[in-house]
Parts: C-alpha cells; sequence; structure tokens
C-alpha cells in the first residue's frame, strides 16, 4: 500500500537519507528507530510530501499504487490525511490553543469530506470515542489547555483519522508523555491498526516503544538503513553491529544492580563528516579495510530480514565455501 | 546554517538612520552658512546655488539650519533614550534579581511612571525651571525609565528561569554577579530593540515640546520650533513648514523601521514564522 | 545523625493562580514529608513522573528554595539556617547537573568560562585554566575545548562540560536532574559511565533523578518511586524491580521493559 524504492536525499553538503527501502501493508506496524541525525524524521517527512526547500528528493514512493516521486505539492495535498496522516511529538503545540478541540476535528471533514457541520460533529464524537477520549461529548467544547497531555494526544490521533487514511505516521507520539499515558497511547495504535486494517509507520528513538507497538523493525543510522526485520527477530539477535551495539548500550531493568554499559565509541558525525562507505565506520569496533569507503549492501539474516554489513557478506562466504 | 534575511523595513530604516546622524555628525564641523547669521534683505531667498533650500522670514539658510537642527534632535533622543535605557534597565534588573517587594515596589512605581505623558510633564518642568533643551531631556529619560524597566524585567524575569542561571546559582553566585555575567547579555537584545524604538519616539517628542516653545530656544535651531514658526507664514512661504517636516518624518520613519527589523531579526517566534 | 545528605520530613507548597478575588488561593503540596538519607559514595535514584515532585526535591536539595517543613541537612548543617555567605561557601560541596545539554550553559560564554564559574564564585584562588584543563579531561573531553563556545559541540560532549563545572570545586555531592533524558542512547550509557567513574573517583553521593526505570537501574544502590509529592516505594534497586509491592511501579516497569 505504501512503497518505497531507492529514496535519497540530499542536501548541499551531502547525501542525508540513502537508497530507503520499505513497504507498509494495509493494518501492518512497521518501527522506525533511530538516534539523532538518523534521518528517521526526515523519512516521515518525505512520505508526506513536506521535505523542506532546498533538498533534493530522488527515488520512488507509491501511494496506493500512484508513484509520488517528483509530485508536485498539489498532489500531495490531495494525499494528505485522506491517504496518509501523521501525529508528531508535542500535542500542546500541535493543536491551535484558540480552537475547540471538537472544531479542530471536525474541520478537515467539512473541508475535505464535504460533510455538514451537523455530520462532522456526529464523525468527531464518533472519532473521540474511537480514540478512547473520555467524556468525548463534553470534550468536543473544550480547549486544548483543559486537556491533559495525553487526552491532547489523543485528539490529535483522532484529528488524523479524521479522513480514514490508510497509513498512519507516528513521529515519537509517545516522547512527550508520561510511562503510564505512553504506554496506553501505544495500546490504542495497535489497536487502531488492528481495526482499521491502517498501516503504521512508528517512529521513536524508544526501543521499548517500539518492541510493543510493532511487528517490524527498521534501524537507521547516519541516513541508511543498516539492519530490518521482525521486531522481536531483530531484538533478540541483533546482525548489525550498530544495532547490536544500541541495545547493549540501553540500559536493561534485567540486570539491576550498579554496572557500567557497553558503549558505543564517540558519537554521531555531523551529515557532512559522515564516512561515504558505512556510516558507522569510525565507531564501529569490527571495522574491516574496506568499510570506509565502500558501501555494503544488504545480506538476508533470515527470511525477511536483512543487514548491511561487510562483514555478514563475509561470514555467508566463508559458511557458503 | 541558519539563514537570516535581512529584511527591507531593516535596510530601509538603517540608510534612513545613516543618512540623519551623517547630517548631524557633519553638522558639528560643516554647515553651508553659517545657522544664526540674519540677513534681512535675503529672507524668503529661493532656492539657489547659494542657498540650497532658500532662506526663512530672517534670511538665515535653510539647510544649515536643518542640519544644526539634526544634531540637536539627535543629542536630546541619545541623552534622553542613554539615560532612561541605562537606568531603566538597572530597575529591571534589580526587580528580576530581588524578586518579592522589592520587584513589586518598582513595577508599581513604573506603572505610575506609565500614566504621565511626557508632555505634560516636560510642562510641569518648563514651568518650574524655564523652557531649555535640558528640561526636555529630563522629561523623556524620566518618561523612558518605566519602559525600559518593564521591558527588561520581563526579559530577565525568562533568563533567570534558563539552566544555565540556575547552575551560577549552584556554583555559588550573588545575584548581582549573576545579573551581571548571565542576565544583562543575554537581555541585551530586546533593550536595544526597544531603545531604536523610543529613539524614533524621543524625536517626535522633542519636536512637538520645541513646537510649542518648551524646547530649543532661539537661536538654537529644532524642527519643532522651526515648524512653529513657519505656521503663521504657511501661505507666504509654505516651504519652510515643508522641509522640517520632511526632516521629522524622516528620522522618526527611519528609527521606527530600524526598531521594527531588529526586533523582527530577534524574535526566534517570527523567524520560524518566516521559515515555515 | 547519619549521612552526608538528610532530608528529613520536608514538605513544599506552592501557590497557585487565585480562581476568586475573595477566596484565597489554592495550594498545590509539590512534596509531601518527603525523607531519606544518602551517604558518600553511593547513588539514590528519586524515580517519578511529571508533577511527581521529584524536580522541586531537587531545588529543595540544591538550596534553590527553602522547604515550608521539614529541613535539608548537608554534612550536618541545616541549609536553611545558614547565611547567605555561608550558603555560598557551602555550595562548594553540593553540586548539579541539568537535563538540557543545549540549555544549562550559556551560548555567549566560552566553555572555559563556564566551566570555572564556581570557582569565581567561591573566590578560590589558582590557577583557573589548569583546573579547567584538568576538569575536561576528567570528562574525556580535551584542555583545548575550554576556548569553544556551547554551539560547537554535541549533545554529549555539553552534558560533559556541565559535569566538568559541576565537579570543578571537587563537590561531595551531584545532583543529577535529568541528566540523561535528553541524549541518544549510546551517548546516554557513556555519560552514565562517565558519572559511575567520577563517583569512585571522588567519592561522590549522587542522587540521580529520572523518570526512566532502567536508566535508574544501572546506575543506583538504592531507589525511591514518587507519585504526587509521596514517597510511594523505596528499597535497594534490586528490590524494586524484582519485587514491586505498587501497581504505579508495575507501570513504570513495563514502560522501561523490551517487548518479548
Amino acid at each position: 500500500m505504501i512503497e518505497v524504492e531507492g529514496l535519497s536525499i540530499t542536501s548541499a553538503a551531502g547525501p542525508i537519507l540513502r537508497d530507503v527501502r520499505l513497504h507498509v501493508a494495509a493494518g501492518e506496524r512497521l518501527g522506525v528507530v533511530g538516534e539523532s541525525g538518523s534521518g528517521k524524521t526526515l523519512l516521515a517527512m518525505s512520505l508526506m510530501g513536506m521535505v523542506p526547500d532546498g533538498l533534493h528528493v530522488t527515488g520512488s514512493i507509491r501511494i496506493d499504487g500512484a508513484e509520488m516521486g517528483g509530485a508536485d505539492e498539489a498532489a500531495w495535498r490531495r494525499l494528505r490525511a485522506r491517504r496518509v496522516a501523521m501525529i508528531f511529538q508535542e500535542p500542546m503545540s500541535a493543536l491551535n490553543p484558540l480552537r475547540r478541540v471538537g472544531d479542530t476535528v471536525a474541520e478537515p471533514l467539512i473541508r475535505h469530506l464535504g460533510l455538514s457541520p451537523r455530520a462532522a460533529r456526529d464523525k468527531a464524537l464518533a472519532l473521540f470515542e474511537e480514540t478512547g477520549i473520555l467524556g468525548p461529548e463534553r470534550r468536543l467544547s473544550q480547549y486544548p489547555h483543559q486537556l491533559s497531555g495525553g487526552q491532547r494526544q489523543r485528539v490529535l490521533i483522532a484529528l488524523a483519522l479524521a479522513c480514514d487514511p490508510e497509513l498512519l505516521i507516528a513521529d515519537e507520539p509517545t516522547t512527550a508523555l508520561d510511562a503510564n499515558v505512553a504506554l496506553r497511547i501505544t495500546r490504542l495504535l495497535v489497536r487502531l491498526a488492528r481495526e482499521r486494517r491502517m498501516g503504521l509507520l512508528f517512529i521513536s528513538h524508544d526501543l521499548a516503544a517500539v518492541s510493543r507497538t510493532t511487528e517490524r523493525l527498521m534501524v537507521m543510522y547516519g541516513g541508511d538503513v543498516v539492519e530490518t526485520g521482525a521486531t522481536a527477530e531483530v531484538l533478540r539477535a541483533p546482525a548489525h553491529p550498530y544495532t547490536v551495539g544500541l541495545l547493549a548500550a540501553r540500559p536493561s531493568l534485567a540486570a539491576h544492580g550498579k554496572r557500567r554499559l557497553p558503549t558505543i565509541p564517540g558519537s554521531v558525525p555531523p551529515p557532512q563528516e559522515l564516512p561515504r562507505g558505512c556510516r558507522f565506520s569510525g565507531r564501529c569496533g569490527q571495522e574491516i579495510a574496506r568499510c570506509a569507503d565502500e558501501r555494503p549492501q544488504p545480506v538476508a539474516t533470515a527470511p525477511g530480514s536483512w543487514a548491511a554489513c561487510h562483514l555478514l557478506r563475509a561470514r555467508a562466504k566463508g559458511a557458503g565455501a | 546554517m541558519r539563514e537570516r534575511r535581512l529584511s527591507p523595513n531593516l535596510i530601509i530604516g538603517a540608510v534612513l538612520v545613516a543618512l540623519v546622524c551623517g547630517v548631524a555628525l557633519l553638522s558639528v564641523v560643516w554647515t553651508p552658512h553659517p545657522y544664526a547669521v540674519i540677513d534681512v534683505g535675503g529672507k524668503f531667498a529661493p532656492a539657489s546655488a547659494e542657498h540650497w533650500l532658500g532662506t526663512d522670514q530672517l534670511g538665515r539658510d535653510l539647510v544649515s539650519q536643518l542640519m544644526v537642527a539634526a544634531g540637536n534632535s539627535m543629542m536630546v533622543a541619545l541623552l534622553a533614550v542613554g539615560v532612561g535605557c541605562v537606568l531603566g534597565t538597572a530597575f529591571g534588573l534589580l526587580a528580576a534579581a530581588r524578586g518579592g517587594w522589592t520587584e513589586e515596589a518598582i513595577m508599581r512605581v513604573s506603572d505610575l511612571g506609565f500614566a504621565f505623558p511626557a508632555l505634560l510633564f516636560a510642562i510641569m518642568l518648563a514651568a518650574a525651571y524655564g523652557p531649555s533643551l535640558s528640561v526636555v531631556v529630563v522629561a523623556i529619560a524620566f518618561i523612558n525609565i518605566p519602559i525600559f524597566a518593564r521591558v527588561s524585567r520581563a526579559a530577565a524575569n525568562q533568563v533567570w528561569h534558563r539552566e544555565y542561571v540556575y547552575a551560577a546559582r549552584a556554583a555559588g553566585m550573588g545575584r548581582f554577579a549573576i545579573s551581571r555575567d548571565h542576565i544583562l547579555p543575554n537581555i541585551a537584545a530586546p533593550v536595544i530593540v526597544q531603545a531604536t524604538i523610543e529613539f524614533a519616539v524621543s524625536i517626535l517628542t522633542e519636536a512637538a515640546l520645541s513646537y510649542l516653545g518648551l524646547g530649543a530656544q532661539p537661536p538654537a535651531p529644532s524642527w519643532g520650533r522651526m515648524l512653529s514658526e513657519a505656521q503663521t507664514l504657511m501661505y507666504l512661504a509654505p516651504q519652510l513648514a515643508i522641509w522640517p517636516g520632511l526632516c521629522i518624518f524622516t528620522a522618526v520613519l527611519g528609527f521606527g523601521l530600524l526598531g521594527d527589523g531588529l526586533r523582527d531579526m530577534t524574535d526566534p517566534r517570527l523567524i520560524r514564522e518566516r521559515r515555515a | 545523625m547519619s549521612g552526608l545528605l538528610a532530608v528529613e520530613a520536608v514538605t513544599r507548597r506552592y501557590r497557585l493562580p487565585r480562581l476568586s478575588l475573595f477566596r484565597p488561593a489554592p495550594m498545590l503540596t509539590a512534596v509531601r514529608e518527603v525523607s531519606f538519607t544518602l551517604d558518600t559514595g553511593q547513588t539514590l535514584g528519586i524515580v517519578g513522573e511529571s508533577g511527581s515532585g521529584k524536580s522541586t526535591l531537587a531545588r529543595l536539595v540544591m538550596g534553590f528554595e527553602a522547604p515550608d517543613a521539614g529541613r535539608v541537612v548537608f554534612d550536618g548543617q541545616d541549609l536553611a539556617q545558614l547565611s547567605p555567605a555561608a550558603m555560598r561557601r557551602a555550595r562548594r560541596g553540593f553540586q548539579m547537573v541539568f537535563q538540557d545539554p543545549f540549555g544549562s550553559l550559556d551560548q555567549r560564554r566560552r566553555v572555559g568560562w563556564s566551566i570555572a564559574e564556581p570557582l569565581r564564585a567561591q573566590g578560590l584562588g589558582g590557577d583557573h585554566g589548569r583546573a579547567v584543563a584538568q576538569a575536561l579531561e576528567q570528562v574525556g573531553l580535551r584542555a583545548e575545548h575550554a576556548g569553544r563556545f556551547p554551539h560547537e559541540f554535541s549533545g554529549g560532549q555539553r552534558q560533559r562540560i556541565a559535569i566538568a563545572r559541576a565537579v570543578i570545586t571537587r563537590p561531595r555531592l551531584l545532583v543529577a536532574d535529568e541528566a540523561v533524558s535528553a541524549l541518544d542512547v549510546s551517548v546516554q550509557a557513556q555519560i552514565l559511565n562517565l558519572l559511575m567513574d567520577l563517583q569512585d573517583d571522588l567519592g561522590l553521593a549522587i542522587l540521580f533523578i529520572s523518570h526512566d526505570l532502567a536508566v535508574v537501574s544501572s546506575i543506583c544502590d538504592h531507589v525511591l518511586v514518587m507519585r504526587e509529592g509521596q514517597v510511594l516505594e523505596r528499597g535497594p534497586v534490586g528490590d524494586v524491580l524484582t519485587r514491586p509491592t505498587q501497581d504505579y511501579t508495575r507501570t513504570l516497569l513495563a514502560a522501561a521493559a523490551l517487548e518479548d
């Protein structure tokens, strides 16, 4: 339903997204994990046709069969909200503080779907009920500041669902929320994807949130997808050295008690200083000669899973010979 | 990488201000004619190579008078805004640093100041001490104090809640040292913007006071007084009113645009809107 | 009298905006009768969500605010009883690291200037440049970084700079308020390790405030779970994580766990 092939985004300083490939089918939940500078937010923006000016986009984005690579703003505008919708990290700044939340949700219904104000209000109420907003009738006429952070995020989800999109992109939707609220929001997203047979692209730096929300997982580093596969599988047996390092560096509840954590040395370099070959070279403990200059190709690690690392290729060859 | 395009406001404002300031500075060392020399025989002379804009009712060279008046206006505005800015900002910093009843007292007194129009205050001063440019300076400076106190206190209160200020407090820094090292440099931008805008207001106030005869006294030229003297001659020699009027307009517009431009440039909210 | 830091039944209330002209302003109790002690070389984790009162507690311990009831006793001295001059001297003993590595350094000041600030504040003589260089090396940066500005550093490096500033007076207590929350996972591990290294080298006591139980579990000896200003649960980290007695703690655990 959404298929991305060879998506690259280049700025004047160099490539910031390289050859991204992904697909999300109806009802499927894909997680995108990465640290700052991984390009995960830019990826989300490109799927909404909202890449900032001055960046050069190449590659194919097929949404519902329609090729959107190189499409103009008007074409994207027809798609947004109706086919692809998005929710953001900060539930407060995404709502107009001077408008009742019911009106905010009803507006796209009136404008895009041509509903009457009355019908739009009924639909907004139904959406509030569907997204588990408490006292939905009363909430319609309230202002954003009268709602808690979690309720606001639900309003934004209701707004995103207003025109029945086929793909929902959630960019760090739980980062600004408290733990128990975040738990409930991720459960809600899973339920909505199931019931509506809607694709979900869940972007987060929080491995715990991704693990309980998604079926498949994409790990990004420095603008490259370094590994992808079934979420549980990737987290259990990561193949790419970056994924291995990331999971090891994460404080674990299992090994309680004071202990030093394994670390990935250094930090993500700025885009123009990223190595040409494997983006992770320079920080990787198992680097070989070709890593810095030669870009590794994906190597299948399990059915439907792959990782892009020279070591895996060498290992696969060694096993085959 | 952040790109900051200069707004047209800012550029036009800066050019006008540079023009007025340049002329004012030039008048200190050079004018086409001595500005106060009276030549009754050559009164109401039209524009010529000798007198670029002609002469007034007493035969004085108009260009020379306008130039010296520009210097007077700038001087009055600079002194008045300078004093108001320094004292007002000091009060604002003190209010933010001390909080509690100190802040409350400073802000309530400021409110009182706001209730007083500069014109009324200047008329009172002039009645007591006689009209002069000094009276104008004192009156405008006094009115500026609460304005700067309010602007700087609001900005300073925000900076006091930044983490680096908490870090300085944790280090054991006193309130005075924190105000000097952290607060003042970080509120400079809004204060400077306010100063530019107040500069424009001061020029206008000075002109108004001189027009009423409370400011510059003869023979010291002032745009406001030139305007008021030309009033009775409107039909005879309208250019005598038009030129000082244009000068006031140029100076006020220049500083106003410069202030707006600077504010737009330093206001992150507006930057974000422009980039979106 | 035990412990380097003793917090004894502190309560802190805030006045909320008045709802009516004729009724007294409503009060919010941000921290209610919280007590704990912290010894040299130990790390106490305070876990809670926004509004739990954990940041208020940090401000009380740092002496930025005074409690409405109860006492904060550092090294035998009740902070609220100290004169301003004595308080300033006492500050040498306890320092703080903040959440936001972008906001905790003055953008207009060179890094060396910011790191030396506690030395100037304390009126300490000696070679500040040398002390700054030493502090920078202690946190894994280089001496020449002192001449640069904050924007030239990554988030993790800035947090190292903030830590250098905090340890330059050789404090005995470090309060870390969400000090790794804004950092990427791989950088977070580096900073946690750095804090543990400094603790070993300097014998620091650390009050580690966080919303993330997983982070707390890897750096703390004891943990205190707070909700709505009160202590809900406390104990050695291992006990609280394996045998939580409160539903709330279980929720926090679920939020931090990787799903299988």
